[in-house]
Formats: C-alpha cells, sequence, structure tokens
C-alpha cells in the first residue's frame, strides 16, 4: 500500500520509518537549541552573559553538553532494580515523542491526521508519569522515591485541569481533531473566546513539565535532583531530553488549540513558509513566558500545590465547560455566542485572579502543632 | 497578584539591562592608581644600570623573609673607568612571589628607591603550574620598569 509523503508516492512502513527519523531527529536538535535558549535567557534575566566560550557565542555548548554526557558511564547502583531502572527513561522519552504525531506545524504538515488528534495527545502525555515512578521505585534511594511520588501526585492533579480546559476549547472549536482546531481559528484565536481555560492550561502546564514554580518533584535544593538522583549519562540525558521535548510540545499544544497556530492572524493564502514562521513564534513566545516565570517565582510548598488544583483550577474548568454546554446549546446565533463565551470566560479569569490574590495577599494561618499533635493557641 | 505581577515587571527589566559581565582574561578593567601588586626592582635608565645597591635593607626587614640578596663590586664605577657612581651593585635578588604578602615595607626601608610595588595587570596575573616558578630572578624582577611597562607612582 503506497501513500504520499509531502509529494512523493511512498510506501506505508518506508514512510512511517522516514516521518519517524524525521521526529526524532528535529526533536533532538530542538532541545539542544532549548537548552542553550534556556541559559542564555535565564542568564539574561540574572544580568550574565550565559554560554560565551564554546563556539561563536556559545552556540556549540548544547553539543558539548551532549557529547560529554554520552561519553560518561552508566553507572546502576547494586540495589537498584535492574530492569525497571534501565527502561524508566523509556517509558518517560518514548511518550513525549509519540505526543508529536498529531501535532499540526502547518497545513498537510503533520505527521499524522488524527480525529482524535486532542484525545491522543492528552491519552499518550499521560503515560510518561509510569517513568517516573519507574526511576523512582528502582533507584532504591528514598530522594528518588519521594521525587517520584511527588511527581506522580503532582503530575495526575494538574492533569485534571489541563484536560478540562482543552475540553472547554473542543466543545467551543467543535472538534478534537488538531488540525481542525487550528483552521477553525481563522478569524479568531480561541485566546479571545476562553481566556480562562488558556490560564488554566499554562498553569497546569508548567506543573505538568515540573517547571518552576511547581519543580517540587525535581526541587534541587531540597530533593537533590529528584527521580533522577541515580541516573547519569545516557540515562540521565533521556531524562533532559524528555523535559524539554516537553516543553516544546506542549508550547506547540497551546499554540496550535490556543493562538491559532498556522491559521491566525495570516489565512492559509501565505504559503507554508510563513505558517511555520507563525507557529514557532508562538510557541517561541510561550517557551520565553515558562523561561520568565521561571526566573521569577519561588518554589511553591506542595499542599499549595495540592490546594490550587483540586479547589481552584479544577471547579473553575468545571464551571467553564458548564457555561461553555449552556451557551453552545441555548445560544444558536454564533456572533452572540462568541461573546457571550469570551465575556464569561473572561469574567473566569478575574475570579481565578482574585482566589490568587486572596490567598497571597491573606494566606490561611496554619495552626501550630506540638510534639504530640495538639494545637497550640 | 499586584505583587505577582510585579517581581515578573522586575525581572523583565532585569532582562532588558545589559549584563554586569565582564569578559575578564580578554577585558581588563583599569587599575586603581595606587594599586600593589607584587615588588619589582627599578632599573636606573640615565646610567643603565639597576638601582639596586644589594644592602639587604629589605631582605632583613621582609617580614616573611621571601627575599634574597647578593651584592658584588660594580664593574661600571668610575674606579673601574665606568660612569656609575655605585660602589656596589646587586649581583643576584630572588623574591619568593608564592611567600610575599605585599606589605609595601620594602619599598619603605630601602635606602635607593630601588624597589616598587607593581601597579600593573602583569603584576597580579602570575599564576603558574609550579610553586618553584613563582621565585623571581633579577632579571625577572627588573625587566617590568626596564621595558616601561609601569605607570609612574602616585602619592596618596
Amino acid at each position: 500500500m503506497n501513500i504520499d509523503l509531502f509529494g512523493i508516492d511512498m510506501n506505508v512502513w518506508a514512510d512511517a520509518f522516514i516521518r519517524v527519523n524525521i521526529i526524532v531527529l528535529m526533536m533532538t536538535v530542538v532541545v539542544m537549541g532549548l537548552i542553550y535558549l534556556e541559559r542564555k535567557v535565564i542568564a539574561r534575566f540574572q544580568m550574565r552573559l550565559g554560554p560565551t566560550r564554546t563556539g561563536p557565542l556559545g552556540l556549540l555548548q548544547s553539543v558539548a553538553d551532549a557529547l560529554k554526557l554520552v561519553a560518561k558511564e552508566d553507572v546502576r547502583p547494586r540495589n537498584a532494580d535492574p530492569w525497571v531502572f534501565e527502561l524508566a527513561p523509556y517509558f518517560v522519552f518514548v511518550p513525549i515523542f509519540l505526543m508529536f504525531v498529531a501535532i499540526p506545524f502547518a497545513v498537510d504538515w503533520e505527521v499524522r491526521i488524527l480525529d482524535l488528534g486532542l484525545f491522543y495527545v492528552l491519552a499518550v502525555s499521560s503515560v510518561n508519569i509510569v517513568g517516573w515512578v519507574m526511576a523512582g521505585w528502582a533507584s532504591d534511594n528514598r530522594y528518588a522515591m519521594l521525587g517520584a511520588l511527588r511527581s506522580a501526585a503532582q503530575s495526575i492533579s494538574y492533569e485534571l485541569p489541563l484536560v478540562l480546559s482543552l475540553i472547554a476549547v473542543a466543545m467551543v472549536a467543535n472538534s478534537l481533531n488538531l488540525t481542525e482546531i487550528v483552521a477553525g481559528q481563522g478569524r479568531i484565536p480561541n485566546i479571545i473566546l476562553q481566556p480562562l481555560p488558556f490560564v488554566i492550561f499554562y498553569i497546569a502546564m508548567l506543573a505538568e513539565l515540573n517547571r518552576t514554580p511547581f519543580d517540587m518533584p525535581v526541587g534541587e535544593s531540597e530533593m537533590v535532583g529528584g527521580p533522577y538522583v541515580e541516573y547519569s549519562g545516557i540515562r540521565w540525558s533521556f531524562f533532559f531530553l524528555a523535559e524539554y521535548a516537553s516543553l516544546f510540545i506542549m508550547a506547540l499544544l497551546a499554540s496550535a488549540v490556543f493562538l491559532g497556530g498556522w491559521a491566525w492572524p495570516l489565512g492559509e493564502d501565505w504559503g507554508r513558509g510563513w505558517q511555520f514562521v507563525l507557529t514557532a513564534v508562538k510557541a517561541g513566545a510561550i517557551i520565553f513566558s515558562v523561561f520568565w516565570v521561571r526566573s521569577t517565582f519561588p518554589r511553591l510548598r506542595i499542599d499549595q500545590l495540592m490546594t490550587f488544583s483540586w479547589k481552584a483550577l479544577l471547579p473553575l474548568a468545571f464551571v467553564q465547560i458548564m457555561v461553555n454546554g449552556a451557551i453552545l446549546v441555548y445560544e444558536p446565533e454564533k456572533e452572540v455566542a462568541q461573546t457571550l463565551l469570551g465575556v464569561t470566560s473572561a469574567f473566569g479569569v478575574f475570579f481565578l485572579a482574585w482566589i490568587i490574590n486572596r490567598s497571597v495577599t491573606r494566606p490561611r494561618p496554619r495552626p501550630v502543632v506540638a510534639a504530640r499533635g495538639e494545637a497550640v493557641s | 497578584m499586584k505583587g505577582l505581577l510585579k517581581s515578573m515587571g522586575v525581572t523583565l527589566s532585569a532582562f532588558a539591562r545589559k549584563p554586569v559581565t565582564r569578559q575578564y582574561p580578554e577585558m581588563h578593567r583599569a587599575l586603581p592608581e595606587r594599586d600593589r601588586a607584587f615588588p619589582i626592582l627599578l632599573w636606573d635608565h640615565e646610567i643603565d644600570e639597576p638601582f639596586c645597591t644589594g644592602c639587604h635593607a629589605c631582605e632583613r626587614a621582609c617580614p616573611v623573609e621571601c627575599m634574597t640578596v647578593l651584592m658584588k663590586d660594580n664593574p661600571n664605577h668610575k674606579s673601574q673607568g665606568g660612569e656609575s657612581s655605585r660602589r656596589k651593585i646587586i649581583d643576584k635578588f630572588w623574591i619568593d612571589y608564592g611567600r610575599c604578602m605585599r606589605c609595601n615595607i620594602c619599598v619603605e626601608v630601602c635606602n635607593f628607591d630601588a624597589i616598587a610595588m607593581n601597579n600593573t595587570w602583569q603584576g597580579h596575573e602570575q599564576s603558574v603550574y609550579d610553586r618553584s616558578d613563582l621565585v623571581q630572578e633579577l632579571p625577572q624582577l627588573l625587566a617590568e620598569h626596564r621595558s616601561g611597562e609601569l605607570k609612574p607612582w602616585v602619592a596618596p
């Protein structure tokens, strides 16, 4: 059976092989670029220069780091569970790459157009929690175990607001196919219609990626690196690769679902080059904001993290879904429905800001507990 | 919430500012005019010989005993048909920069103004691979002032 690969008639299996290779090669390069960019950007936020010595402007720094990691010894602790320990990096790493299958970069430029693309991406993205827990469990190390459990708790908690916010958008876009969602945003990007889901998605994305201020699972100062304490060399670099690859893919997903991907504001007539530029600029802006947040905010406590997810983000996401449903079912006029959606969602953003403001300015006093477990006044 | 946004603004303004890093080995900041590195010997450009007569004053005054001085009869003295009025002159001079604590006492006790503290960047950049390489000999000690790299001394 033959299939069309960028205009060339190709055997299905050869086609799949080529596409997978393109993804893997592109990802490795993108991740190295992202690591370089992060170091440069964070350096500028701290008024430093960042890497400058390796190659022009330090551009080869990531290559040097990668070479160093590949050349390092792959150490396995004696008490570690050999199979689980050595397989864990793949369980973290493979799901991230699987997510790329459905992401649209430009018109007809995705690995596969999946009718349930959004569903597929979300389903695959939650698999890598298994890898984290495997790594933590198999390392036979308390810090790794604690980090893995925190990672699991956090990822599962924030998975729900993430999924629900995307469901709210899918209701508005009336599709789960990522390509259709993007194509439907030619005039108005979804962030205008659904600002609240975008904010929820952004916060949940930070938590899913274990980025500051939600980086307790890997907190260097308290967990000495979390689940990958015991990893070194190529296996450790797999974790790192997965971290940055997932950052990239989450930024692409956000730019496709909320910011209009390649479709907004130029539409389909400007040609593929500009569509790639649009997608890259939008994803780049989100990645930059992630670096910005990282260089600004300190780490939260684990109870604050959980409270925020279960008591603030999740109810708001549910409310948004119900409001969306009501508006879409009972308001037949498309223009009016869109205005209503935008207004109610913007109101939700203000409500969320109020909740954050309240928790920041008036933190609830926690009772001081004495050694015997009685509250001290 | 206002605080959160304000902190974002603070970091963004830091991002827009110029980095404070100086690329040290390539870029040197100007040294203070009375900067004090290690002691070196001065060169009498008029008669073309060192000022130092090897009188041992600095050697005796040195609190960390980092100096070793040997004196000889000056072959360039007037009695020998030369033009110098120095009867004795320095023969060999070692300063162990590894021991020197840059206290300036040798400069203060010198009767001939023959020793001074190096006030150039070369005086600070003395890293070597072996401690014994920190012991400077007479030609090395004289080279800086003889080539005219030393900046004029400034009164406090």
